[in-house]
């Protein structure tokens, strides 16, 4: 016979392995298990070994895990784009930096590269998942409905205007400095009309926590929502390149008054016609902000900002800044009455462990050292997490309060568009450490894999760039003193 | 066994001579055939192996080597690569020896691309240079020689260089010398700041293609690029010489097939002569397995020497002229490596006569012995067929007599076929090297006479006689609209294009409507167009054309940078474009007649396109000679298959061809009949030839020869008519030789056997 107290024992003889699985298992699309590499240097990648978990000593000794606080998972500049918006200036692409990002070989699989990456996080026991901003790419309505379909789960409908592809990748396009898939190499004919193909998403199961970053409020995640910009992205004209007398404007030149100078001439450049539709138009920073929070369920507007903050578990607080502009520019700035309003947030959070979330790491904004001088005081910080780089990075930040960590992470369009999952575990001592490794997407209905490979080959990508970091900024456990 | 084969040997030793001839014939035919194949055929990927080639070698305009490095190092699958500033037009003299087309290439980093045949690898030292291959051996120049380079002063040759990535000097009428940076900056006193040729290794060839596509886009700011791949630069070599290269290749394939058909069909008569001998050592005993084992050890006796002798002698005749030609291309010839496919060559050559005999023997000592000695054969039937009475004169008889034996009439039509198609391909393939070098006709155009007037005067030019057909040409240079410095050649008619271009299509379809477009491989590779892209055109006058691209075509004219349209919106876009009248010819038109006759028709004197190879013409017409002096040792093939049948026929005939003579004939009433029966399969024969040749021959060896060009390969009928009466001859010849052989014999000894 079974007794209730045998069956509680049971119970608990479960939770406490699992809990440990929890700890060092290797759930389906951890790079702790497996990841894609590039064994040849031939530009193809491949299935290799697992990274195992790097002990970084940097702020504090080694000590024995053993009690799991917190999981969670942070996904980050997803950029589910319109590949098929006349609002996009891709012909930019070919001037290089600042530009690069402008076209990408695999931006029409943005959707699907973030359904993939959702069943990935599904696969993992998670209290929560961050997104840390530029989910979309272009502030547009239609790129919201498809990134917040995809997160929430359902039907998801990436095309937009005429059904099918329009854009500079079509088979027809005549111009060579864009990849199509159609008839360059490696040609994956048909890809494109799959590309705009209906397709379901499981949507995430843990709770999801928005983050705004600049591609979210602004256009091109530069420029503040116009008339005039909101009229070419509705519109029906297409630019396919600089007018002869329009020149580059040097970066400090450039500004939201100099873009709207620009277009008051009209459109800018020769341009083709496209199939116009006002699901693209753009929206204000205001009605985007709260579209995030009525589909995540989180978050909530402090003066016109998404400042809030949020529980993972019963010991971690989660604070999160929006560090955005909201006229011009993608630089992040942490404004005066944030400060107040996040030096009251590390006071409420009492004995909790704290993690700060930006989209612009706060080392780059305007403001930032102040805001990283109040978490330099508090103890209880155990990391700034932010994305807006797209690329992994781990920096100890000392401090006399004994030190947290500065973590940034790759995005979901460039190479290696990899998640990053994080578990915040006791050790023996009653120190902390927070371990992190990455987690590949799921190969789906074999877009996203098409995608990493592409994104793998794109000269201006993450490749090249190393926005995949170092196996310190990768797969590693952090401790800390406490 | 063995001691009984050499016994046989030594008994027949004048059969054996003469089979040893045969086999030594058709092995020096293999010996050729394989040298010049296995050298031609691997020379581009040897020569690219041991000079360590790039897969990819971009040209541009000057540009700084830092600007050039970022982008390089951003590539997927590089492995490494280097750089090079190359000028054209320098005077270079040494050895009393001078041109104004020299091309200096200072080199930057490591890998150098060339290989070193001479010598050694440049020094640091700013003094030295290396030449290539081509410039050295026909300037004689060698390591220690001094040259003048213009800018640079006296330099020590210090190294030999061969680089695949172009045919050789003097073929080609540029002559190559490498030099260091620091010559470069001891004439100068500059460094290496700019560079004008970038070459890249790649990790795995076979994704080379994603390279590219990234490389493209990367490319922007650099103007007047080209890229050639490895693959790329072969068919720029094919363009040069490969299509010769690629001819003599398909002709060693075909002349080794002809060879093991006329060895199994030689060793198959020697049985057939033989079956008298064999059913005597079936009278004394010997099994069947034992006789087809004598006869196979013989066979491997007069064959292994025969073989190879020939091989060898076929080797050493045609490594010398391959060897050359390989050098001419800037390849390398094969050295050591040839022993393989020579050793395979013997053994199966060897293989081949044995088992021709052995099998033959073996079936024809299955016989009981009395039906052997009875005139047995190896033939199910057993017996020799009868001949019937018929009409016709004693050439008809000839031809009943080598009819009687069906299936060798059929594989001696076969050889002799095979032969004549041999020749035929060789004669056609002559005339079209000849042909590269002088008419545009083989070079993608197909009309004749051009004359520079307006659209208007198409109607009077299409009066004069002899014109087949005449349209204005508009061309005009115009670049990419993206700004990437590719420029292209667009050729535009009012109507279809075809009557006069003939570029063969490669994808897609033709032109059919004025926003269509095919366009050039070169021009397709450059701008990655493909059947349905689109062709974006600025015009000199800056208006932009769009074209929809429908198909992709091999066309020589300008690097394949060409795009043919519908002249009505490029004029629309630009009406000062001024074209060329084009004229065709009526086959059989007086060129020269024409002319003259448009010129008073019009007032303007018309004039010939220009081939694409002018350069080569020396070059091609040693090698058409080469493949008609081929023809003629094909053509001595025939004779000598014609002679053996005749002289099998002869011996199984004796008893009538003596009855012949005994009943009065004389020498040239024997003579007929053996005409008639050499022309009964001389005949079929050629026939069987001159379809083989044009309906197999032809269309395979022009897919060998080259992606760039078609080539009509099909014998024009006066060919035919010539290697016909060829064969007519050959076969008065053997007849005649047969005739006087059967002559000497006693009446007596060939009734005998009736």
């Amino acid at each position: 016979v079974t007794g209730p107290s045998t069956v509680w024992a049971l119970l608990v003889a479960v939770v406490a392995i699992a809990a440990g699985c929890a700890s060092s298992g290797t759930p389906p699309g951890s790079t702790r298990s497996g990841t894609w590499l590039d064994r040849n240097g031939n530009g193809v990648l491949e299935r290799g070994p697992g990274q195992p978990l790097l002990d970084r000593t940097d702020l504090a000794p080694r000590a024995r895990p053993v009690r799991t606080l917190a999981t969670f998972a942070q996904l980050t500049d997803a950029h589910v784009v319109d590949a098929q918006s006349p609002a996009r200036v891709p012909f930019l692409d070919r001037f290089g930096p600042p530009f690069q990002s402008t076209f990408r070989p695999q931006e029409a699989l943005t959707g699907q590269v973030l359904a993939a990456t959702v069943r990935s996080l599904n696969q993992m026991p998670l209290d929560a998942v961050v997104e840390t901003g530029d989910l979309v790419d272009n502030d547009q309505a239609n790129e919201y409905s498809e990134a917040l379909a995809v997160l929430r789960g359902g039907v998801v409908r990436p095309d937009s205007g005429a059904r099918g592809y329009e854009g500079v990748q079509a088979e027809s396009s005549g111009d060579p400095l864009y990849y199509r898939p159609g008839v360059d190499a490696p040609r994956h004919p048909g890809l494109l009309r799959q590309a705009e193909r209906p397709f379901r998403s499981p949507g995430l199961r843990a709770p999801w926590f928005p983050v705004v970053g600049n591609h979210e409020v602004l256009v091109q995640g530069i420029v503040g929502p116009t008339t005039r910009t909101d009229a070419i992205a509705t519109g029906s004209s297409r630019v396919v390149g600089l007018a002869p007398g329009v020149s580059l404007p040097a970066q400090s030149q450039l500004s939201d008054s100099y873009v709207d100078r620009l277009l008051a001439r009209g459109l800018p450049g020769p341009a083709l016609r496209t199939t116009p539709d006002p699901r693209r138009r753009e929206l204000a920073a205001t009605a985007a902000v709260r579209r995030l929070i009525a589909a995540s369920g989180h978050g909530r507007m402090t003066g016109g900002l998404l400042d809030y903050s949020f529980d993972i578990g019963p010991s971690v607080r989660g604070i999160v800044l929006d560090a955005n502009r909201r006229t011009f520019g993608s630089t992040g700035i942490i404004r005066a009455r944030q400060l107040d309003w996040l030096r009251t947030q590390l006071s409420a959070a009492g004995n909790r462990w704290v993690f700060v979330f930006t989209h612009q790491p706060l080392v780059g904004c305007q403001g930032g050292q102040q805001a990283l001088a109040l978490l330099d005081r508090d103890p209880r910080v155990v990391a700034a997490i932010a994305g807006h780089t797209h690329r992994n990075s781990i920096v100890p930040r000392r401090s006399p309060a004994g030190g947290y960590w500065l973590v940034t992470s790759a995005s979901l369009i460039d190479y290696p568009q990899q998640a990053r999952a994080f578990q915040l575990v006791q050790t023996a001592g009653g120190g902390i450490a927070l371990e992190t490794w990455m987690v590949d997407h799921g190969s789906g209905n074999g877009l996203a894999r098409t995608s990493l490979a592409l994104s793998f080959l794109d000269w201006q990508g993450g490749r090249p760039a190393g926005f995949a970091g170092s196996p310190r900024d990768r797969n590693v456990r952090l401790f800390l003193r406490r | 066994v063995l001691r009984a084969a050499f016994a046989d040997v030594r008994a027949r030793r004048g059969r054996a001579l003469l089979a040893a001839v045969g086999v030594a014939a058709a092995a020096v035919m293999a010996g050729t055939a394989i040298t010049v194949s296995y050298g031609l055929g691997t020379g581009f990927d040897r020569a690219a192996r041991r000079a360590d080639l790039p897969d990819v070698i971009a040209r541009f305009d000057p540009q700084p080597v830092a600007e050039v490095d970022r982008r390089v190092r951003a590539l997927p699958n590089v492995r490494a690569w280097s750089y090079r500033d190359e000028g054209l037009g320098f005077v270079i003299r040494a050895g009393g020896h001078a041109t104004s087309k020299g091309a200096v290439e200072v080199v930057l980093g490591r890998p150098r691309g060339y290989a070193i045949v001479g010598g050694r690898d440049l020094t640091a030292c700013g003094c030295d240079a290396i030449v290539e291959r081509g410039l050295a051996r026909n300037w004689r120049l060698s390591p220690g020689s001094q040259l003048w380079l213009e800018g640079f002063g006296m330099l020590r040759v210090r190294g030999v260089a061969v680089a695949p990535d172009n045919v050789a000097y003097p073929l080609s009428s540029v002559a190559r010398v490498w030099i260091t940076e620091a010559a470069l900056r001891r004439a100068y006193g500059q460094p290496f700041r700019e560079a004008n040729v970038l070459q890249i290794w790649t990790r795995d060839r076979a994704q080379v293609a994603p390279m590219l596509v990234q490389a493209r886009e990367a490319s922007y700011g650099l103007y007047n690029l080209r890229i050639l791949t490895r693959s790329g630069v072969r068919i720029l070599i094919d363009r040069a010489a490969g299509l010769v290269v690629g001819l003599l290749v398909a002709f060693s394939v075909v002349a080794l097939a002809a060879a093991t058909t006329m060895l199994a069909a030689s060793a198959h008569a020697d049985v057939h002569r033989r079956l008298a001998t064999i059913g005597v050592q079936r009278a004394l005993g010997f099994r069947p397995r034992e006789v087809a084992a004598r006869h196979a050890l013989a066979a491997a006796l007069v064959a292994a020497p025969a073989a190879a002798i020939g091989i060898a002698l076929g080797a050493l005749v045609a490594y010398g002229p391959s060897a050359r030609l390989l050098e001419a291309i800037n390849e390398l010839a094969p050295g050591v490596a040839l022993a393989w496919p020579l050793g395979c060559a013997f053994l199966a050559i060897v293989a081949v006569v044995t088992a021709a005999s052995a099998v033959p023997a073996w079936r024809a000592a299955s016989k009981p012995p009395a039906a052997i000695l009875r005139g047995g054969d190896i033939a199910p039937s057993g017996s020799r067929p009868e001949l019937t009475a018929g009409g016709g004169g004693l050439a008809a008889l000839g031809v009943r007599l080598i009819a009687a034996r069906r299936a060798r009439t059929l594989a001696v039509v076969a050889v002799l076929g095979t032969s004549v198609a041999v020749v035929l391909l060789m004669l056609g393939l002559a005339s079209v090297v000849d042909r590269l070098a002088h008419d545009p006709l083989v070079l993608g155009k197909r009309y004749q006479l051009q004359l520079p007037m307006p659209a208007g005067g198409t109607a009077a030019v299409r009066h004069v006689p002899g014109v087949a057909r005449a349209a204005p040409r508009y061309t005009v240079e115009a670049a990419d609209s993206f700004d990437l410095g590719e420029t292209m050649k667009l050729v535009a008619y009012p109507g279809d294009h075809q009557p006069f271009e003939s570029a063969p299509l490669a994808a897609g379809r033709r032109v059919a409507g004025p926003v269509e477009a095919e366009v050039g491989a070169g021009l397709a590779d450059a701008l990655g167009l493909a059947p349905g892209a689109t062709l974006a055109a600025l015009l000199p006058n800056g208006r932009e054309l769009r074209f929809r691209v429908v198909g992709v075509v091999r066309a020589l004219d300008n690097d394949g940078r060409v795009a043919f349209v519908r002249s009505g919106r490029l004029l629309r876009a630009d009406p000062a474009i001024a074209p060329l009248l084009v004229v065709r010819l009526t086959p059989g038109a007086d060129v020269g007649a024409v002319r003259r006759q448009l010129t008073g028709a019009t007032g303007t004197r018309p004039t010939r396109p220009g081939a694409a190879t002018p350069r080569t013409g020396g070059f091609l017409s040693i090698l058409a000679a080469l493949l008609r002096v081929v023809a003629v040792v094909n053509g001595l093939i025939c004779l000598y298959v014609v002679v053996q049948v005749l002289s099998l026929t002869a011996r199984e005939r004796r008893p009538a061809v003596a009855l012949l003579r005994a009943l009065g004939a004389g020498r040239g009433e024997i003579a007929t009949v053996f005409a008639g029966a050499a022309l009964a399969v001389a005949i079929p024969g050629a026939l069987v030839g001159a379809v083989l040749e044009r309906e197999v021959l032809a269309p395979a060896v022009s897919r060998l020869a080259g992606d760039y060009v078609s080539v009509p390969l099909a014998t024009a009928p006066a060919d035919i008519a010539v290697v016909a009466i060829g064969v007519a001859v050959l076969a008065a010849v053997a007849a005649t030789w047969s005739s006087r052989r059967s002559a000497r014999e006693p009446i007596v000894a060939g009734l005998r056997e009736e």
